[in-house]
């Protein structure tokens, strides 16, 4: 065990999905719905597994179900998973537990049943609200969809909601862009994820591109819309805490962050489990094995295995100290207001963040890219077009 | 073994007809190799040439073979480099034998490549023993093709072998023919020794290893010996044969084939084609041919990070060691920095000494673009010779610029005599004769400047012709030409390694050609970076490489930190092999942009 003491974050990974959309790389799989319930016993079968090898209940703020489609799953089946972590983990009182749901895919009875069971954040595959946008993304659902989905999300007592939405498209300019942004503030989100389209190898999309059926998108009009989107949400209030990531401040005036996301990026422990989930516990990068078939032989059938291992782990990698502190920056730089603090990173570490990275934090200062507000070394304006200029320096 | 007794042979192919199939299976047939050792193209041991299929460094092997007669020969098979960078190695292999094998696939026929090598074996006087390979094939036609070589060489056609090395058939009474025609090696026994070295490589323990054939004379392994043309003097560490690996033996014998291990430092002082004597009692004169090794294009290389200098002169100074050919000398460039003038064979030769620098030795290096010498005649009557744009001086000051002109053959069927014509003669080419050699083929000959071969002349004739045509070239003379540097400026500074010295009437096309390359090849960096080209002091072409605006990644993929940072490490791997020249990052493709301007 690490000297850690919490809490901690749990990600489950639901790999169906009703199609898989042409830009997707992610682990999941269209038409293995008849797996469903298998996966589900064992889902709860790898998270009970876990907590036996733990052997304690280890504490609990943020639940996440990914996907894939994890909204495909039945009330039942959500049920199921949800009470094996309760009993498996201490879930904390003031958690975040989130849901990721495709438009369509809800109504208002799954929906009220999942606000019943504890689920209090959910997170809204949108994309788009244009129809032909929709089209080239392969998406299943239109805009009159996310509108509906919404509604009923609020009227079962949704008060934390995110929408995904994707920028850089082929075809869209940037006016196109500006009515998606618009109509999805017409939403009234708590929270925006608003990324900027990768094409990713092997993906249906690539070739597409690769054979002129569509046109690979200009990556200056891409940063148009970033700056755009930038300067347009900090004007109507929202903070932009994340390079890909606004919240609406609470009452206090801290922006209504994706508690388990931040998990990530402040490079702290979580769990993964589920097929091809990945999870970071006591110093190893701990990775399952990808096929829904092969996760749920490997955790109906196999036997008990040496913390944070699972039947279903496929890959642990031991992360050394150095790597840890590189992995800190390279991350924790995302985090655009909170960026790394100098001191914390001493506190973690016991080492001063600038003698381990003073040649890069000069390389990077000179460029403009890097700069210090007092305890916090944050990316400045440039540096936040060029990220991968700055966290390259850490890898 | 006595004289009567030997024989000396190689193998003309075209690349993919069968020719190292065929030396491995001889090999096992003979014994010489047991099939367990058996590893698919002994001959070719290194890496590379396993990879591109072709031999670079010639090597031997003896092998040991009973003939019809029940009498034992020692038969040597001598390897030749396959490609026309080393025709002068090719050379010195083929004067080591009395025969060569003609392999021809039986359903392919004859091609140009093997035509050219036919010549020159038959230059040499060699007894050609044509086989027909590869009659396993469905699509085998051994029929049409000994027709073919019969109307060549005027063998009759029922005499040629035919066999299949793939699954072995006929291949005993290959090994049979070769004792039956090949003439054993005339020499004389008691004449003041002279032995012909056809390659040399380096070992550590045993200095430069000479791969020798004795014309006159014999060797004992105590004897002293001298080099002819290096004046060398040396007692050998060793004598030995190719059995196939290095095995020492007492003597050598006169005929016959074997190496001797001399202890030198380095292959400059036993060169490929050089004769060995005995230095008490001295041959007249050496063996006709040999040749300094005389480099034709040359290029910078550079380390990619400055503090690799001294890594990469060690690394050329190792392969200089086996290669003779290779020449360098340190050189100082603005935009570079500290690195090396290397001089090469031709343009092969330089890429397969990158390839071995960036594997071998696992160096980050810059190749610059190849040049030719050239020779300036100076207002002040003075003559400078200059291999590299960088060094050519003032205008004003020249005279005249002499060009080094290459006379070329080109073999090619008669269906691509249009294509060769054009390739030719956009780059220069002046066409001077043609003949026909056989039904179907003809061979173009030409004049054309060294520094228009080197630019991707042999591509573009290999893709215009499908790869029928092959090319032979030698040195011809200089000619005043009318030249001018086209100089390159990357952020308004001029980077002296992309410069290139061209002739005044492309000189417009060519900048503006090599600035829209520039600009596809030069990534987007933090700032924009003005490129242009110009010639005597007058721009020709610009543009601007945009300055990079946004790299981020946009997602987390749900806590793949590990997938994030491959990604990061592939991005920083890739910036950095490239080299800063003043502010800015040029990749490798760059330095070599002015080869790859293309037809139009």
């Amino acid at each position: 065990m690490s000297s850690f003491l919490g809490p901690y974050s749990l990600y489950l990974h639901i790999p169906f999905c009703r199609h898989k959309c042409g830009y997707c790389d992610f682990n999941t799989y269209a038409g293995k719905e008849d797996l469903q319930p298998d996966y589900v016993r064992a889902l709860c079968a790898e998270i009970t597994q876990f907590a036996e090898a733990a052997g304690e209940r280890l504490p609990l703020h943020t639940v996440f179900f990914g996907g894939g489609t994890p909204s495909l799953l039945t009330s039942q089946q959500l049920e199921a998973i949800l009470s094996a972590v309760s009993e498996a983990f201490e879930l904390l009182p003031d958690n975040e537990i989130t849901l990721e749901a495709n438009p369509g895919t809800v109504d208002l009875a799954s929906l009220q049943a999942m606000h019943a069971m504890g689920i209090n954040r959910l997170s809204m595959g949108m994309q788009s609200a244009n129809p032909a946008e929709l089209r080239i993304l392969e998406r299943q659902h239109d805009f009159d969809d996310v509108v509906q989905a919404i509604d009923w999300a609020r009227a079962v007592g949704f008060e934390n909601i995110n929408l995904d939405l994707i920028f850089g498209l082929p075809y869209q300019s940037i006016g196109d862009w500006q009515r998606n942004v618009e109509l999805a503030l017409g939403l009234n989100p708590e929270h925006l994820s608003l990324y900027n389209l990768t094409i990713e190898h092997g993906t249906p999309m690539e070739k597409q591109v690769g054979r002129g059926l569509l046109p690979e998108p200009d990556p200056d009009e891409a940063a148009e819309m970033y700056i755009w989107t930038m300067q347009h949400l900090n004007a109507e209030g929202w903070r932009h805490y994340e390079v890909s990531n606004w919240a609406r401040p609470d009452d206090n005036g801290e922006p209504l962050a994706c508690r388990h996301n931040l998990q990530y990026w402040r490079n702290l422990p979580y769990i993964g489990l589920g097929a091809g989930a990945h999870g970071f516990i006591g110093g190893l990068r701990v990775a399952d094995v990808l096929g829904p078939g092969v996760y749920i032989e490997r955790c109906l059938n196999g036997a008990l295995r040496k913390f944070p291992r699972t039947a279903a782990t496929a890959s642990v990698n031991e992360i050394g100290p150095y790597t840890e502190m590189q992995e800190t920056m390279m991350m924790g730089l995302r985090l655009l207001e909170e960026g790394v603090s100098s001191s914390d990173f001493e506190e973690r570490f016991g080492k001063q963040l600038e003698d381990v990275f003073a040649e890069e934090i000069a390389y990077l200062r000179g460029l403009g890219l890097l700069e210090k507000h007092d305890d916090r070394w944050l990316l400045t304006g440039k540096g936040r077009m060029l990220g991968n200029q700055v966290f390259m320096q850490f890898v | 073994m006595s004289q009567e007794h030997i024989r000396n042979f190689c193998i003309i192919a075209h690349i993919d007809h069968g020719k190292s199939t065929l030396a491995d299976r001889l090999l096992q047939l003979t014994g010489t190799i047991s099939d367990r050792e058996m590893q698919a193209q002994v001959l070719d041991t290194m890496d590379l040439e396993r990879e591109k299929g072709v031999t670079i460094k010639a090597s031997a092997v003896r092998m040991m073979h009973t003939g019809k007669d029940g009498q034992e020969y020692e038969l040597n098979l001598i390897d030749t480099p396959g490609h026309v960078d080393f025709g002068y190695e090719v050379s010195r292999a083929l004067a080591a034998c009395e025969g060569a094998l003609l392999i021809v696939d039986a359903s392919q026929g004859m091609e140009a490549q093997t035509l050219a090598n036919l010549y020159l074996a038959l230059e040499s006087d060699l007894e050609i023993i044509p086989v027909i390979n590869k009659i396993d094939l469905p699509a085998a036609h051994p029929d049409d093709v000994a027709e073919e070589i019969s109307n060549l060489i005027g063998s009759n056609p029922d005499e040629i072998l035919r066999i299949s090395a793939k699954d072995g058939t006929n291949i005993e009474a290959v090994l049979d023919v070769v004792v039956e025609k090949v003439p054993p090696p005339k020499g004389d026994p008691d004449a003041p020794l002279r032995a012909l070295v056809f390659d040399t490589h380096y070992d550590s323990f045993k200095g430069v290893v000479a791969y020798v054939r004795l014309v006159d004379g014999k060797i004992a392994h105590q004897d002293e010996l001298e080099l002819m043309a290096t004046e060398a003097v040396i007692r050998p560490v060793e004598i030995g044969v190719f059995a196939p690996d290095l095995q020492a033996t007492k003597n050598l014998s006169t005929g016959s084939v074997g190496y001797v291990a001399t202890g030198l430092k380095t292959v400059n002082e036993s060169r490929v084609g050089d004769t060995f004597t005995h230095n008490e009692q001295r041959a007249e004169e050496g063996l006709p041919g040999y040749q300094e090794p005389k480099p034709m294009v040359f290029a910078g290389i550079y380390p990619v990070e400055g503090e690799d200098f001294d890594d990469l002169k060690e690394a050329l100074e190792k392969l200089q060691l086996n290669d003779a050919s290779l020449v360098y000398q340190a050189e100082t460039s603005q935009a570079l920095n500290f690195g090396f003038r290397c001089g090469f064979l031709g343009m092969f030769h330089m890429e397969i000494i990158q390839e071995r620098l960036e594997r071998e030795y696992d160096l980050d290096i810059i190749v610059t673009a190849p040049s030719v010498e050239y020779e300036v005649l100076m207002k002040d009557g003075k003559t400078l010779t200059i291999d590299s744009p960088a060094e050519l001086p003032d205008e004003g000051d020249i005279e005249e610029i002499g060009e080094p002109w290459m006379e070329i053959q080109i073999f090619t069927p008669t269906d691509y005599y249009g294509a060769v014509m054009d390739v030719a003669t956009k780059r220069r080419g002046i066409y001077v004769s043609e003949d026909y050699p056989t039904q179907g083929r003809v061979q173009l000959n030409f004049e054309i400047p060294l520094a228009e071969l080197i630019v991707d002349f042999f591509d573009q004739l290999k893709s215009r012709t499908r790869g029928y045509a092959s090319l032979d070239y030698q040195f011809k003379e200089y000619r005043p030409e009318d030249l001018t540097k086209l100089e390159v400026l990357v952020n308004k500074e001029s980077v002296d390694a992309l410069a290139a010295i061209v002739h005044k009437e492309h000189a417009y096309h060519k900048g503006q050609a090599l600035i829209t390359k520039l600009k596809e090849l030069i990534p987007r960096q933090l700032f924009a970076v003005p490129i242009q080209a110009s010639a005597n002091g007058r721009v020709i072409s610009r543009a601007n490489v945009k300055a990079l605006r946004k790299d981020v990644l946009a997602k987390c993929y749900g806590g793949d930190v590990s997938r994030k940072r491959k990604l990061l490490e592939k991005q920083k791997k890739g910036k950095k092999r490239m080299k800063m020249v003043g502010s800015v990052e040029i990749p490798q493709e760059a330095f070599l942009a002015v080869l790859r301007l293309g037809d139009d």
